[in-house]
């Protein structure tokens, strides 16, 4: 059974460690299945291996390596990483959003279509005295309410 | 150096107009999540992924 475990990095250099990790796991062969660094989790890797000594055995000397977390991760809370969902798929016609970032930040906004494909979403300011569309990237906004009205 | 990835199989390759895995020639610098596969065999990772050649890989493709 193989278990999983989180090692801390310097951040942004989670894709450093894992090259490392990869390169030290084929020269000593040690019983490492996989190492992941997902986006949302900042200054971590997590590692599928066999048992802790092949982990630490591949980390040994690495730049970037701050320490290894104690105890296993689960592959349940690790299982959401893999199947990432598209912001867009979240979304829905209708729903209030609010813009996080770019030139709209801040403003409240009606999603009048949403483009899953592109992961792009048009919505229309609430507050604009004219009813403008605006496309916008699904992730740069957060959905404030889920009621779905009349489009 | 680039790293491009399959928006097909999320393979990244290294300067590479084609995906080394699929032959696929659609490839994009947009990916986010980095996923290192070294045994397909025995990863659980690999399994839940349907991955069955060692590489790195792209979790989300932009």
């Amino acid at each position: 059974m193989n278990r999983f475990f989180a090692i801390k990095t310097t951040a942004n250099q989670e894709r450093v460690v894992a090259n490392l990790m990869e390169m030290a796991v084929k020269k000593y062969e040690l019983g490492v299945y996989s190492i992941l660094a997902p986006k949302e989790l900042k200054g971590y890797v997590i590692v599928e291996a066999e048992k802790m000594e092949d982990l630490l055995k591949a980390i040994r000397g690495l730049p970037h390596v701050k320490g290894v977390v104690k105890g296993e991760v689960n592959f349940s809370e690790i299982e959401h990483f893999l199947t990432p969902r598209k912001a867009a798929e979240q979304i829905k016609e209708g729903f209030t959003v609010e813009i996080i970032s770019g030139p709209f930040k801040g403003e409240l906004a009606v999603v009048k279509r949403v483009d899953e494909a592109k992961n792009e979403i048009t919505v229309e300011l609430i507050e604009a005295v004219v009813p403008i569309p605006v496309t916008v990237k699904a992730d740069h906004v957060r959905v404030v309410d889920k009621k779905e009205e009349e489009v | 150096m680039t790293e491009l990835a399959c928006r097909k199989c999320k393979f990244i390759s290294l300067n590479s107009t084609v995906c080394k895995n699929c032959g696929s020639t659609e490839l994009t610098k947009e990916w986010y999540g980095y996923l290192i596969i070294i045994d397909p065999e025995k990863s659980e990772v690999a399994k839940k992924l349907g991955v069955k050649i060692p590489g790195k890989y792209a979790l989300k493709v932009g």
